[in-house]
C-alpha cells in the first residue's frame, strides 16, 4: 500500500528530470533563432558598398567562405586571410564581424544582468548596478584622454576597470558579510563618484576626435568592430555563459533567500562572490568590444522572464538565445534608422528598452523582487 | 577549557546520573540557574521556596540528561549590531529522539537562540556540539546534512512549483554537478508524502495559501533527511487547521523516524501538549527546563509571560492553562 502510493508519486518525477525544457523555452529559443538569423542578413545587406539582397546574401552563403577551413582561421584565430571575391570579402571580412560581436555581446550582458538579478534578488539589478560600467567608463575616458598610448589595450583596460570597480562595491558593501541592499547601495555610491570623475575627465580632452570616441564607448556602439573584436570577446563569453549555465542550481537556491540557502549547507557569501565574478567577466567581455549598452541588461533578463518563469535553468538558456537576437535586432535599428547616419546601439537600446519598461512596470503591480 | 566540559557533557549518561549524583549538582545549580536568568532583576522571587531550587536543578540536570543530540555550552549569541549578547545561557540541550519547545515571550531570545543552535549565527563565547562535534568546525554541507532548519519566515519567486521547491532540500546531498538520482527522488517522494502536500505537487508557490506554503517548506526541510530538525516559530500566523498539521506532522517525524526535534513555539498551551521538554526563556537566559507537567505553573506564567493563569496540570492532554489577565510590571 504504501510501496503503490510511493511508485505513484515518483513517476511523475523521474519523467521530470528534464522537464524544465519546456514549450515556452523551446518557442523562446526558436524565435529568437529566427529573429537573430533575419536580423544579420537584413544588417550584413548594407553598407557604404551597394549591392543587392540577392547578391549579398550570395556572399554570405557562398559555400567557398562558408565551408573554408583557412577562412574560419583567418578569422577567429588572425591567420591571414586567404583570396575571396569583393562581395564576399565586403560581407564577411567587413559586415559580419559587426553582428558576431551583437551576438556575444547580447549574450554576455543578458546573463551578466540575469546573474546581478538573482546575486542581489532585486529584478531592477543590471551588470551596471555593481559599478562595473562607471568603472569600465572611467578608464576607457582615462586612456583616450590621458594615456592616448595605450589606447591599443582599450579592451582590456576597461574590462579592468569594471572589475576594479566591483571589488570596491564589494569592499564597501562587506561588513561581516553582504546583503543584497548594502551591495546596490554600495552600487550606487561607487558609481556616483566614478561619473563624476568621468566628466571631469572630458574638460581635459583635447580635440572633438577624442571626446567622439569616448562618448561611443560610454553609450556603447558596435560601429567599425571587426574579426579581432569577435577574437577578443569569444573566449571569456564562453566560460561565461558555460559557468553560468552549470551555476543555474545555485541561483535558484539563493533567490530562497540567504537563511534558506545557508540552512541547506550553502557558503553564501563564497558562492555569491564567485557568481558575481562569472557576471563581471561576461558584462566586461562585451564592454570592451562594444562599450556600455545601456538598459540591455536590465530588460532582457526580464523579458525572458515573463515567458519561462523565474527559474534560472530556463531563465539562462533563454536569455543566451534572446540577448543575441534582441542586440542583432538593435543593431539595425542603429545602423538603419537614420541612414546613412549610424547611431550608437546604446541610444536604440536606451531608447527602446526605457519605455519597454516603463510599460512592465506600470503593468505589473509587484516588482522589485524576483 | 570548554573542551573539557564539552567532553563533560557527552560522557555523562543518564545510568551515572544517579540519585547522589543528582543531589550533588543541585547545589553548585542554583548558582548556575541563578546567573543564567540574572538580568531578570528578580533576587527575593528567586529566593522564595522550593520551587526555585527544583527549577535550578532540573536546568543543571539538562546536563546530565544523557544521549543529548545538540548541546549549547556557556552561550552568549548577539548580532553584529548589538554591542551586548541577546542571548547568554550556561546549558541547553535537546534530548535525543525528542521534541524539545522552546519558548517565551518576544524577544526572549528563542529564536536567537535557535539560530546559533543552527550554525546561522556565531556565538561570540561558547560552542554547541551536535553528537559530540563542534557544529563550527563542521563543513557547511555536512552539517545541512545532519541538521535542517525552517527559518521563522521565508520566501520563494512565485512561479516555483512545489515539487521544484522541495527538491532545493537535496541541495547538501549533490556534489556541484551531480543531477538527481534514485536517493534524491524516493527523499523527495516521502517528504511529500509526510508533509501532506501530493496534492499541490504541481502547484505554484505563489498561488498557495499561508498555512499550506508552511507544510511545503516543511517538506523541503524533510527532503533534507536530517536526524535533527530546528523549526522557528512553524505555527505562528497559521489558522487552527495548518497548525495542527504542521504539529501533526512533526510529531509523526518524531514517532516513526525518532528525528530529534528543536522547535520555537510561540503559544505555551500548543507547546505543552505537543512537546516532551520545554525551555522556557526570559530576557535572554534560560528560566527553566523541564517536561511540560513539571515547567508549566503558575509562577511560569506570572514570570516569565507576565499574566495571571491557572493551570490543570491533571488535564489528559497535558497542562491546561486558562489565562485570566495581563499582569502589571
Amino acid at each position: 500500500m504504501a510501496g503503490d502510493t510511493r511508485r505513484r508519486g515518483a513517476t511523475p518525477a523521474r519523467d521530470r528530470r528534464l522537464g524544465w525544457l519546456d514549450g515556452s523555452l523551446a518557442t523562446l529559443c526558436l524565435g529568437s533563432l529566427v529573429v537573430a538569423v533575419v536580423a544579420g542578413l537584413v544588417q550584413v545587406s548594407f553598407g557604404a558598398y551597394t549591392m543587392t539582397l540577392v547578391q549579398a546574401w550570395g556572399a554570405v552563403f557562398n559555400p567557398n567562405v562558408l565551408f573554408d577551413l583557412n577562412v574560419w582561421r583567418a578569422f577567429l584565430l588572425g591567420a591571414d586571410l586567404p583570396e575571396m571575391n569583393r562581395r564576399s570579402l565586403i560581407v564577411w571580412n567587413i559586415r559580419m564581424p559587426r553582428v558576431v560581436v551583437a551576438v556575444l555581446a547580447g549574450m554576455c550582458l543578458a546573463v551578466s544582468g540575469a546573474i546581478f538579478q538573482a546575486v542581489t534578488r532585486n529584478e531592477l539589478a543590471s551588470p551596471f548596478i555593481l559599478g562595473v560600467s562607471s568603472g569600465a567608463g572611467f578608464t576607457v575616458l582615462l586612456t583616450l584622454v590621458v594615456f592616448s598610448g595605450l589606447s591599443s589595450l582599450l579592451p582590456l583596460l576597461a574590462a579592468v576597470g569594471g572589475t576594479v570597480a566591483f571589488l570596491l562595491v564589494y569592499t564597501i558593501a562587506w561588513k561581516g558579510g553582504t546583503s543584497p541592499v548594502r551591495l546596490v547601495l554600495a552600487g550606487v555610491i561607487v558609481n556616483m563618484v566614478f561619473q563624476s570623475l568621468q566628466r571631469a575627465l572630458f574638460f581635459f580632452a583635447d580635440d572633438l576626435g577624442t571626446v567622439q570616441s569616448a562618448l561611443g564607448w560610454i553609450t556603447g556602439s558596435l560601429t567599425g568592430v571587426g574579426w579581432v573584436d569577435v577574437r577578443i570577446a569569444l573566449p571569456p563569453t564562453l566560460v561565461a555563459v558555460t559557468l553560468a549555465l552549470a551555476g543555474a542550481r545555485q541561483l535558484n537556491v539563493l533567490l530562497l533567500g540567504e537563511g534558506t540557502a545557508s540552512s541547506l549547507g550553502m557558503r553564501v557569501e563564497r558562492v555569491r562572490f564567485l557568481l558575481s565574478g562569472v557576471a563581471i567577466l561576461a558584462a566586461s567581455a562585451a564592454i570592451s568590444v562594444a562599450g556600455i549598452v545601456g538598459f540591455f541588461g536590465l530588460v532582457v533578463p526580464h523579458i525572458v522572464r515573463l515567458v519561462v518563469g523565474s527559474d534560472y535553468r530556463r531563465l539562462l538558456v533563454g536569455c543566451v538565445f534572446a540577448g543575441p537576437a534582441l542586440m542583432v535586432l538593435a543593431d539595425v535599428g542603429a545602423r538603419l534608422a537614420l541612414n546613412p547616419v549610424q547611431i550608437p546601439v546604446g541610444v536604440v537600446t536606451g531608447l527602446v528598452g526605457g519605455p519597454y519598461f516603463l510599460y512592465l512596470m506600470r503593468r505589473q503591480d509587484r516588482m522589485g523582487e524576483i | 577549557m570548554p573542551d573539557e566540559d564539552a567532553a563533560e557533557v557527552d560522557r555523562e549518561r543518564p545510568g551515572d546520573a544517579a540519585d547522589t549524583d543528582g543531589r550533588e549538582r543541585t547545589t553548585d545549580g542554583a548558582e548556575s540557574g541563578g546567573r543564567a536568568r540574572a538580568p531578570d532583576g528578580a533576587e527575593e522571587r528567586r529566593s522564595d521556596g522550593p520551587d526555585t531550587d527544583e527549577r535550578a536543578r532540573r536546568v543543571r540536570t539538562a546536563q546530565t540528561r544523557a544521549e543529548s543530540k545538540l548541546v549549547g555550552d556557556s552561550l552568549a549569541v548577539g548580532y553584529p549590531s548589538t554591542d551586548e549578547p541577546v542571548v547568554e545561557c550556561e546549558t541547553v540541550v535537546l534530548p535525543e529522539g525528542e521534541i524539545t519547545a522552546l519558548v517565551g515571550p518576544n524577544g526572549s531570545g528563542k529564536s536567537t537562540l535557535l539560530k546559533a543552535m543552527a550554525n546561522q549565527l556565531s556565538p561570540e563565547r561558547g560552542r554547541i556540539v551536535l553528537d559530540g562535534t563542534a557544529i563550527q568546525s563542521m563543513d557547511a554541507k555536512e552539517l545541512a546534512r545532519r541538521l535542517g532548519l525552517l527559518s521563522q519566515e521565508n520566501s520563494s519567486p512565485g512561479s516555483l512549483t512545489v515539487e521544484e521547491l522541495i527538491y532545493h532540500g537535496r541541495y547538501p546531498h549533490r556534489g556541484f554537478f551531480d543531477s538527481l538520482g534514485e536517493a534524491d527522488h524516493a527523499a523527495v517522494d516521502r517528504a511529500i508524502d509526510l508533509a501532506g502536500v501530493g496534492d499541490l505537487r504541481d502547484k505554484e508557490m505563489g498561488n498557495l495559501s499561508g498555512g499550506q506554503k508552511q507544510l511545503v517548506w516543511i517538506a523541503m526541510v524533510l527532503a533534507q533527511e536530517t536526524d535533527l530538525l530546528l523549526l522557528d516559530e512553524p505555527t505562528t500566523f497559521l489558522d487552527l487547521h495548518h497548525q495542527l498539521r504542521v504539529m501533526e506532522v512533526v510529531r509523526t517525524l518524531n514517532d516513526e523516524q525518532g528525528v530529534t526535534v528543536g522547535i520555537v513555539l510561540h503559544d505555551i498551551g500548543q507547546a505543552a501538549r505537543f512537546a516532551d521538554n520545554l525551555v522556557a526563556m526570559k530576557d535572554g537566559g534560560l528560566y527553566d527546563w523541564g517536561p511540560p507537567r513539571d515547567v508549566v505553573t503558575g509562577e511560569l506564567l506570572a514570570d516569565v509571560f507576565r499574566v495571571d493563569a491557572t493551570v490543570d496540570r491533571e488535564s489528559p492532554t497535558g497542562p491546561h492553562i486558562s489565562p485570566h489577565r495581563a499582569l502589571d510590571e
